[in-house]
């Protein structure tokens, strides 16, 4: 594209590249001063003034946070709802997926439209509530895994991508006498890792980011994921003074002679730690990832 | 992954009626067994709570069966469009929705075009990566971060502000209940304006290059180009995307509003930031009124659906390519 750059040309150029620049500041900059209070000591938190890095360095804030039981307690818990979430929602969906791209699957129509319609009507909250009582997963771990095994939505784009696949590599395994599982399994599963990533990818961001199912359906505290004790550090003023005091109450003999000199732990840097580690997972999976994202919306958005 | 994989000898003829369906059924058992448990699992989910419909039209009681409760026909309804609570609610709802739409949709549609503009490809990249982050936290993370930037205490904001003369107090930006509308615009906006450009750029890659060529030796500037080139070519993807939104309208974001009012507990927020969907959650599941909640839900549904299919209406008649 040869085009001579004209005055107004390098003055769009340059405003444009100011709007960008300063949506990226916006952007990154909360993560980054976050981080930075996180690293830093809290009583110099106190004085304020940090912006981009930490004045005063520590690790404190986090030991703190992971010798609290809540904490270390609820991590595990996010991280076994998000593996097991991902392990069993992309069997269920993928399996359904599978049986759907059959246009001789018995039955086709009736499931396709059994399949859309719950995509424009719901019964709501406050049935779905009752059903989950109803089922006994109050109060339970499976809360977290059973209502979600199948996501239409996820079910519709694995089930574009297995109509893809060439019919050739199913039917000579059936002519060599095969049944449905093991094509399943042993066929169309290994080729289809690029949908099984992106949709592992979309439950994963998923579960790791549930709050409210935790919060309306669990009450026992040791089945909290990390983002229920990051919302109470938040919305309840008690529950972070509790922590932080519960984290001085911890500090140990080589820390006497710094409480000996005041200093406290502060909430600020215990909410900041807490959230950091909180979005950890989120963060290092992205760059690497985000395009199988961005792939699965577009398939989405096009079938849709 | 088309077509009957069994190969029939052609003298044999398909047993008709159900026992032939049973027939063909059982025959390919595996594969049916492979679907089933997704089938099971959609019906127990998202089949049996739609008698939260009925619901509306019931008065339930505890230990009542469900969806078989005594009909109490309108009766909510009729209570709903006379309680000033549902009043207040409704019009918070309304409000926020629309500022959203009239703030958060059009950002997306301009920053996909100004991303377009941009001819280093790395920055390109990198902006567009950094711009999707906010989209994959929870709003529990996003509001975390919000309140710390927001905050009275030493606050990004609050600091930046005082430090620049501008104010010498700091504003208590969450604490304030009618600046509630504009901090969760505001909000929404940082959360989402980069995962919304997807649909639009992704609208604009498929934009025959050869269009600006043409344009360029008809003598057309850049901004001619920009708008009579990329905005024209992504304006069907933009009705589209206008409709579903307006379908959408009486959903203003549970998420985000549960988490920035700290759950509804802040009583001075409440005035401003209850939507229809924090209402029915309020009422029915700690208020105990879960038929007259189910009425609420009913009712913004219906109006939902009325709205988009109103909206695909007005696109359709206007000559526009609709859902």
């Amino acid at each position: 594209m040869k085009r001579k750059k004209s005055l107004g040309d390098w003055i769009f150029d340059i405003v444009n590249t100011l709007i960008m620049l300063i949506i990226v500041f916006v952007t990154l900059y909360p993560f980054i001063n976050s981080l930075a209070i996180s690293l830093n000591d809290a009583d110099d938190t106190i004085r304020g003034g940090i912006t981009f890095y930490p004045r005063v360095f520590t690790w404190r804030n986090y030991e703190l946070i992971f010798q609290n039981k809540l904490v270390y307690g609820a991590y595990i818990i996010s991280i076994g709802r998000t593996i097991i979430g991902i392990i069993t929602g992309l069997l269920f969906t993928a399996a359904l997926a599978f049986g759907m791209a059959h246009s001789n699957l018995k039955g086709r129509r009736f499931y396709t439209i059994l399949c859309i319609i719950p995509m424009y009507f719901g019964g709501g909250l406050i049935p779905y509530y009752f059903l989950i009582r109803a089922l006994g997963l109050m109060n339970s771990f499976w809360v977290y895994i059973v209502p979600s095994l199948v996501g239409i939505w996820n079910m519709l784009l694995m089930r574009t991508y297995f109509l893809g696949i060439p019919i050739a590599l199913e039917e000579s395994a059936r002519i060599d006498g095969a049944n449905y599982f093991t094509v399943f399994f042993k066929i169309i599963l290994p080729v289809s890792v690029p949908i099984l990533a992106t949709i592992a990818l979309f439950i994963g961001v998923g579960q790791w980011n549930s709050w409210f199912d935790a919060y309306i359906f669990i009450t026992d505290q040791s089945l909290k994921p990390i983002q229920s004790v990051l919302l109470s550090i938040i919305s309840e003023a008690q529950f972070a003074q509790r922590m932080a005091q519960a984290a001085s109450g911890q500090a140990g003999p080589i820390d006497a002679g710094r409480v000996g000199k005041g200093m406290t732990i502060n909430v600020r840097s215990l909410t900041m730690a807490t959230m950091m580690v909180t979005v950890l997972p989120i963060v290092m999976v992205y760059p690497f990832l985000q395009r199988y994202f961005i792939k699965g919306v577009m398939i989405g958005s096009l079938k849709g | 992954m088309n077509g009957n994989i069994a190969i029939q000898p052609t003298a044999v003829r398909k047993k008709g009626g159900i026992s032939g369906f049973l027939h063909e059924f059982l025959k390919q058992f595996d594969l049916q067994l492979l679907v089933i448990p997704g089938i099971i699992h959609i019906i127990i989910f998202s089949y049996i709570p739609m008698y939260g419909i009925l619901m509306a039209f019931q008065e339930f009681r505890l230990g009542d069966f469900p969806g078989m409760s005594e009909w109490v026909g309108f009766k909510h309804f009729n209570y709903l469009f006379t309680d000033p609570n549902f009043g207040l609610v409704l019009r918070n709802t309304i409000v926020i929705s629309l500022l959203k739409l009239l703030f958060c949709f059009p950002a997306p549609i301009l920053f996909a075009i100004l991303i377009n503009e941009i001819t280093n490809m790395r920055f390109k990249k990198t902006v567009q990566t950094v711009s999707y982050l906010p989209h994959f936290i929870s709003w529990v993370v996003a509001g975390t971060l919000m309140f710390d930037f927001f905050s009275v205490d030493n606050g990004a904001i609050n600091s930046a502000l005082i430090a620049l003369g501008i104010i010498d107090r700091p504003i208590h930006f969450f604490g304030v209940g009618e600046y509630f509308w504009g901090m969760a615009v505001i909000t929404d906006l940082w959360k989402s304006l980069g995962w919304n450009t997807i649909i639009f750029i992704s609208a604009i890659t498929s934009i025959d290059p050869d269009l600006y060529e043409a344009a360029e030796i008809d003598g057309a500037g850049r901004y001619a180009k920009m708008w009579h080139i990329t905005f024209k070519s992504i304006l069907p993807t933009i009705i589209l995307l206008l409709i579903f939104n307006v379908g959408n309208l009486l959903n203003a974001n549970f998420d985000q509003i549960m988490v920035l009012t700290k759950q509804m507990t802040n009583p001075k927020l409440r005035e401003f930031a209850d939507v229809i969907d924090t209402y029915v959650y309020r009422v029915g599941i700690s208020g105990n009124r879960p038929s007259y909640a189910s009425a609420a839900g009913l009712f913004k549904s219906v109006i939902n659906i009325m709205l988009l299919l109103a909206a695909n209406k007005v696109a359709s008649k206007s000559g526009h390519e609709v859902l």
